[in-house]
């Protein structure tokens, strides 16, 4: 029982890490108001760059992680440029992209010869001599890079949006673009910005999918976790070290799928794999009806904003 | 109503104040909303975005490796002059009409159903499973095949439906995310009880001749004329029927129609079904005339060509059902291009895509009339 406890709580870090990144990238952009259901689309673009890198580079993975976020970025200037520039609704430019990259991964993946390609990927280090302690050092200290990159990048995070003077700015342009545009605060620049950076992170999260969790690439192999993320994100009301907690919670739940079947336990495959999803929705539910207090999403949250519609 | 005066005046964008900024001062953009714009400049818009998305796509065929003549023949030619090709079209056109109306209606009333390619998977595991449990005579079998599909797939939608009108859930999620259950789901029946008996692959057993849709001449299989009737009648409901003044109503102004006493929740709730109701009837067409039986990956694609086809129609049904033919065209050939060529048929979903991204840019240009100051 305790050799099943200390396996499964010391894979959660990794799934949980993906989750935790993504809905950060996703509270950045949401904090500027503009609402990323391409969330899915950049894990793809991320997952698949990470992988592409990793084998044309000669397994360099921490050179394939950068290279899945500045991927993940570019992609999002296309949205970025959509609804920021042009002011498509968010709803329809968030899909457009992700069914966009769902069909540009999986062709280039095909046609670059990256597809079904194994690759060696990012390895766990242990941090000695912490590593040693009895069960914690399993759990905690025996990671890999971007598990132990992923908490100062939140203290950061949220340390810039909650007590830096940009992240005033940000948020304001997210609260209240009208009164942000009106100090002088470029509401398209920071929405832009804002968006490219949060790209980039939920990129990190598709690279991280891929090259260091499963160290493949296969066509749609997110498996709906951008949209999870984006559902974390609500769970955590857009506060980032509560989409954390939520990351490590689903987390938890995602690690538990492989522990059951390892521990040898009888238990049907497909109603496991439909954890996570049920999951989510019964986590969307609790909000709905706790409504979380006073805790309310960005006030301009999927509005475009348009200078010439003065109100 | 907006002073016209002020609503003419003429605004700067950011990004104009930045480039006349600079020291090569050749002009800037002026940027002006629209009060109106006649409907032949906005069909020119519009066609002009489609034909723009048209170009990008050919290009990256090209760039595949798909020489233009051959892309003009497979596209063009083919699909005019081959009967089999047309034929082709037009079997495939059937779902796909199914889910472009079943998207078309409730987009109209604003809820975001991307639950499609599950309801599909329950009409789906709906009529097979009146086939595996022999309900009903011979005889009557294909219309309780159908009216299991379409209960299955309301049910699926009733719940992401009921969430959001009860409790406020986004709708855009909880329908997104119980495909992913479905389709578990649907794998566990494959796998587990529903496995074929004589080969064992994870598909269900053949389907009867007659538990399989009949054709009615000319090698057209009669899923197109029930495709048809589902688009009329959703035309009749959301164009003239007093139903469809309420989900106009309820489109526009949700609040106002609250107030004037339009049954919001009863309009929504219809609406939601029927999508549900159209999008089964897709997966069983696609289960009793194409297939045969029930498959592990039937649905796949038809997700997104249904927001797509809406999103074109503007959420007209009998445009919808026009869009959809268009992209019947490109699934057909699509296929070919990936026999043929070795192309994936991921770049359908990628031209479709473009096309959509093309279409929705264009409307800045629809909202926003764009003058060159010197």
């Amino acid at each position: 029982m305790l050799h099943f406890l200390v396996n499964w709580l010391a894979s959660t870090p990794s799934f949980a890490t993906p989750y935790a990144l993504a809905a950060l990238g996703l509270i950045i952009s949401e904090r500027v108001g503009v609402l990323s259901l391409g969330a899915e689309g950049f894990l793809l673009v991320g997952a698949l760059a990470g992988v592409a890198a990793d084998l044309e580079f000669g397994g360099l993975p921490a050179a394939a992680l950068v290279v899945a976020m500045l991927a993940a970025a570019a992609v999002s200037l296309l949205f970025a440029l959509l609804v920021v520039v042009l002011r498509v609704n968010q709803v329809i430019a968030g899909l457009a992209i992700v069914f966009f990259c769902q069909g540009l991964t999986s062709l280039v993946g095909t046609l670059g010869g990256w597809t079904n390609r194994a690759i060696a990927g990012l390895h766990a280090v242990a941090i000695w001599p912490l590593s040693a302690i009895p069960f914690a050092g399993r759990i905690l200290f025996t990671q890999d890079l971007v598990v132990f990159a992923t908490v100062p990048i939140f203290f950061l995070v949220s340390r810039i949006l909650s007590r830096s003077m940009l992240g005033l700015r940000l948020r304001s342009v997210g609260e209240n673009p009208d009164a942000a545009d009106a100090t002088g605060v470029s509401v398209s620049l920071y929405r832009f910005g804002a968006v490219l950076a949060g790209s980039a992170l939920i990129g990190l999260a598709g690279g991280y999918l891929s090259v260091v969790d499963v160290k493949i690439w296969i066509p749609d192999m997110t498996g709906g976790r951008g949209w999870i993320a984006i559902a974390l994100v609500i769970f955590a009301r857009w506060q980032p070290w509560r989409a954390l907690f939520g990351a490590l919670l689903f987390g938890c739940i995602e690690a538990l799928i492989p522990r059951i079947a390892a521990a040898g336990i009888q238990a049907p495959q497909y109603f496991l794999l439909m954890t996570p999803y049920l999951a989510t929705i019964a986590v969307m539910v609790w909000v709905g009806l706790t409504k979380l207090g006073r805790l309310k999403e960005p006030a301009a949250l999927g509005r475009p904003h348009v200078r010439e519609e003065r109100r | 109503m907006l002073d016209q005066a002020a609503s003419r005046r003429l605004l700067t964008t950011d990004a104009a104040s930045q480039r006349s900024a600079g020291s090569l001062r050749v002009g800037r953009i002026n940027l002006e909303v629209r009060q109106s714009i006649p409907l032949w400049l906005q069909a020119l818009i519009l066609g002009g975005a489609a034909l723009l998305g048209i170009a990008v796509s050919a290009a990256l065929l090209v760039a595949a490796g798909v020489s233009p003549k051959d892309l003009f023949d497979e596209f063009v030619v083919e699909t005019f002059t081959d009967s089999g090709n047309f034929h082709s079209i037009l079997f495939q056109a059937a779902p796909l009409i199914f889910v472009g109306v079943g998207a078309a209606v409730v987009f109209r009333i604003r809820f975001w159903n991307l639950g499609i390619e599950g309801q599909m998977i329950w009409g789906g595991i709906g009529a097979t499973f009146v086939v595996l449990h022999t309900i009903g005579p011979p005889a009557l079998r294909l219309p309780l095949m159908m009216l299991f599909a379409v209960l299955a797939g309301m049910a699926w939608v009733a719940l992401p439906a009921w969430l959001r009108m009860r409790l406020g859930v986004n709708e855009i999620i909880t329908t997104l995310l119980l495909n992913y259950v479905a389709l578990n789901f649907l794998l566990h029946l494959l796998y587990g009880p529903w496995i074929d008996p004589k080969d064992a692959f994870p598909h269900s057993q053949q389907f009867h001749s007659f538990e399989r849709l009949p054709e009615i001449g000319w090698g057209l299989s009669s899923a197109l004329p029930i495709a048809l009737l589902c688009t009329a009648l959703a035309a009749w409901l959301v164009l003239f029927s007093r139903f469809g003044f309420y989900t106009k109503f309820v489109q526009d102004n949700d609040r106002m129609a609250l107030a004037v006493g339009v049954p919001i929740k009863a309009v929504t709730f219809v609406c939601v079904l029927l999508s549900g109701a159209l999008s089964a009837l897709a997966g069983f067409v696609i289960a009793t005339a194409q297939e045969g039986r029930l498959t592990q990956s039937f649905f796949e694609g038809y997700g997104f060509s249904g927001i797509l086809i809406a999103f074109l129609a503007r959420n007209n049904p009998i445009a919808a059902m026009i869009v959809a033919v268009l992209v019947a065209v490109l699934f057909v050939s699509g296929r070919s291009l990936q026999v043929f060529y070795q192309i994936p048929f991921a770049m359908v979903q990628l031209i479709q895509a473009i096309i959509v991204i093309s279409v929705a840019a264009s409307e800045f240009l629809i909202r926003h009339r764009l003058h060159w100051v010197h």
